[in-house]
């Protein structure tokens, strides 16, 4: 689909305080209670609207283990936006924070905008880390903050969503130079004055392998009628 | 892997080209893609997925997502390179396949599978295979391919899409002889039955003292034998097998040419296959991929690189036996560098194909031509075009603004080389690794075994997602991280800014799978 704006985010944090969770209900609006550990990077996408233009937001859900830390340093680069995710009934998760900043800070563009995430609202009764805790860590180090649930969507949306404000407010501003694709922000084929320039990278193919449709009826195989049964993977 | 490339993509029909401003479509062809780009089917990415993928700057590690599983929990990772290409050239198959009977009526297999692709068979679990396996006579093979692309990525998307069915098709034509071990390869179908009893030692003495005694078979004998009066070549299954492989490979370079009059193929791959069939493990290799095997921390390479370094004789021979092929421009004689004019009449170092060493000859104007093989190690190019000698596709491509083909020089057919895995004992950590020549370019085999036995020495050994993650830190360690001056690996070596794809396969399935 057509967008004015490609935002690229990154979520990072501990293993276990809902960065999948989050991006599963930001990107599909349902909750899966049990999740298996991620061992590299996952992938999302969102379009949403901001100003009338429409933004894609293509999200990377990294490990959270500290064994995969040197993996995960590499997708900071060219990202736009961050979301670092504490659980608010873990104390360990909040007081890691520091470590995640300064490398976030060291291997993104200075333009990055952070949010700080407090997850699992929903567990008031395990509460070890107050909202004002987040508060003001938040302020200390000029990160937007929010408390949110992935299990009960409350605040997803304005996560992701505010972080993407603040991105299009830093290119009104002129902060963001948008022409270099490390900044994490692409312009989309349809934007009005620059469509024809800067679309040449990535978007233009991958369009078109998700757009054809071919490979329904040109999927050749063979079947029980040549005697050759193909197996997914069933037999291990 | 290729320069001055110009990658024609021709006007095919009738097999002609006519000339060099005909037939090349410098924006692509009209033609439809015969699949469309995507990455490795086990992957199972969304558009979105593929498009994350190929980011450059970032160059994101895929892996086999959790909830996915390939056969005997093998690993699996891959990377894109650093910006040579827009795709990621490289590309991944890996199924189990089970070969029928074919069915009675249809004697002549079908050389073009046109079937279609079986919809009722999901992608995952679920999936009874006991209902097919309980026929004793179908046979069974593990596949695993790495493919990396040039000038291009169709026929990389071609080739991972197809060449397990031509492979399961030329297997099929032998199948009844493969599921009958005991039994010798008939030399020559449908003139006998299939009665040279290997093992009853009995009736073979009794066979070959009839066949001395040139009688019609010997008297009283249930199956009597024709006469012979010479020697025959003894046939094993196993050669039956690398048969099949390189038949496979030869057909679906044909399919790729035919099919390219109607579709849009681009460029040429190489080809790593692994198959393991009746207890053994066939590497085919066509191309610069490379494919190892450690056990007990040991290396044992199971496959050989074909490069314009690694094939230089056959090269020149043919360069010396059809000179046409050269056009006028190259010479196949090679110098340890170019000839300049003011050198004519001197003697200079130089190699022929019948030459490992090098001996002087007087230089003569025939000589200043560009050599047909020129450069060395990763830089080695035939025809000043192209870094691999074998592999599939490649139709079109030519020199450089010139007519000069180099599909003659490029052979299709892979050395296969067979591994007797269940004659060998096989711990969770002996794994055969793939890996396309992004990995092999900046890492040794020495040190590939010691990053890989490593990691798995520190996983728990019931993780199902062990080779997995050695897949994602041995890419990752290729790959390396960018730093100020580019990609850096260990020791501040340059990482590669290739496709870099990996297959790390748990050996131990194979020993328990009999």
């Amino acid at each position: 689909m057509a967008y004015a704006y490609l935002f690229k985010y990154i979520i990072i944090g501990d293993t276990g305080v809902g960065k999948s969770c989050l991006l599963l209900q930001f990107t599909d609006k349902r909750f899966q209670p049990v999740h298996d550990l991620t061992i590299g990077v996952e992938f999302g996408a969102r379009m949403i609207t901001i100003d009338g233009k429409q933004i894609k937001l293509q999200i990377w859900d990294t490990a959270g283990q500290e064994s995969f830390r040197s993996i995960t340093r590499s997708y900071y680069r060219g990202a736009a936006g961050a979301l670092l995710v504490y659980d608010i009934t873990r104390r360990d998760t909040f007081n890691h924070l520091t470590t995640w900043l300064e490398d976030a800070r060291q291997h993104s563009n200075s333009n990055m905008v952070i949010m700080l995430i407090g997850n699992k609202s929903d567990l008031e009764s395990r509460r070890e880390v107050k909202k004002e805790e987040g508060e003001a860590f938040a302020r200390e180090h000029g990160l937007i903050f929010m408390e949110t649930s992935a299990k009960t969507a409350s605040n997803v949306e304005e996560a992701f969503i505010n972080t993407a404000k603040e991105i299009y407010e830093k290119i009104q501003e002129g902060v963001f130079d948008i022409n270099n694709e490390a900044n994490g922000i692409k312009i989309g084929p349809n934007h009005p004055t620059t469509a024809s320039t800067l679309t040449a990278g990535i978007q233009t193919p991958l369009t078109r392998s998700g757009i054809d449709k071919n490979e329904v009826t040109t999927l050749l195989d063979l079947d029980e009628d040549h005697g050759v049964v193909i197996f997914k993977f069933a037999a291990i | 892997m290729l320069t001055r490339v110009k990658s024609a993509v021709a006007n095919f029909m009738g097999g002609m080209m006519a000339g060099g401003s005909n037939g090349d479509h410098p924006g692509g062809s009209d033609l439809p893609l015969r699949f469309p780009y995507s990455r490795p089917e086990f992957l199972g990415l969304s558009p979105d997925e593929i498009e994350c993928s190929a980011d450059h700057i970032a160059r994101p590690i895929l892996i086999l997502k959790e909830t996915k599983r390939l056969p005997w929990s093998t690993g699996y990772a891959e990377v894109i390179n650093a910006g040579k290409s827009t795709l990621n050239e490289d590309q991944a198959c890996c199924e189990v396949l089970v070969v029928k009977r074919r069915p009675a009526g249809n004697s002549t297999p079908n050389r073009t599978p046109t079937a279609r692709r079986r919809s009722s068979l999901p992608n995952g679990d679920g999936l009874n295979i006991k209902d097919y396996q309980d026929s004793t006579e179908d046979l069974t093979f593990h596949y695993w391919a790495l493919f990396d692309g040039h000038a291009g990525s169709g026929a990389a998307v071609v080739a991972s899409r197809l060449l397990h069915h031509h492979i399961a098709l030329h297997l099929q034509e032998v199948m009844e002889i493969l599921c009958a071990p005991n039994l010798q390869p008939p030399t020559c179908l449908g003139e006998e039955p299939i009665n040279h009893l290997l093992t009853p030692t009995s009736q073979r003495a009794l066979t070959r003292a009839a066949s001395l005694r040139g009688a019609a078979g010997a008297p009283g004998s249930p199956n009597p034998t024709p006469t012979r009066f010479f020697t025959e070549k003894k046939v094993s299954h196993e050669s039956l097998v690398i048969g099949a492989i390189e038949n496979a490979f030869k057909d679906m370079d044909v399919q790729i040419e035919k099919e390219k009059a109607v579709y849009n193929i681009s460029g040429g791959c190489t080809a790593l296959v692994v198959v393991f069939l009746q207890g053994k493990l066939y590497v085919g290799n066509a191309g610069d991929s490379r494919a190892i095997i450690i056990r007990a921390g040991e290396v044992i390479p199971v496959s050989a690189e074909f490069t314009p370094e690694s094939e230089r004789q056959r090269l020149q021979f043919l360069a010396y036996m059809q000179p046409h092929l050269l056009g006028n421009e190259f010479t196949h004689l090679e110098f340890p560098r170019r000839v300049q004019r003011k050198e004519v009449g001197k003697r200079m170092l130089y190699r022929d194909f019948t030459m490992s060493g090098w001996a002087y000859k007087t230089i003569d104007d025939d000589d200043l031509k560009f050599p047909l093989i020129y450069g060395e190690g990763k830089k080695a190019r035939v025809l000043a075009t192209i870094g691999v000698t074998r592999g599939l596709g490649d139709h079109n491509l030519k020199v450089h603004d010139s007519n000069i083909y180099i599909k003659p020089f490029l052979s299709c057919c892979p050395e296969v080389k067979v591994y007797p895995l269940t004659q060998c004992e096989h711990g969770a950590d002996d794994v055969l690794v793939m890996g396309t020549d992004g990995l092999w370019d900046v890492l040794s085999n020495q040190e590939v075994a010691e990053a890989v036995t490593c990691f798995l020495a520190n996983c728990d050994p019931d993780d199902q997602h062990r080779y997995t993650m050695a897949a994602q830190d041995l890419v990752m360690r290729a790959r390396g991280v960018l730093k100020d001056r580019g990609w850096r690996i260990s020791n501040d070596r340059l990482g590669s800014g290739d496709d870099i794809s990996v297959y790390i396969i748990p050996l131990m399935y194979g020993n328990k799978q009999i």
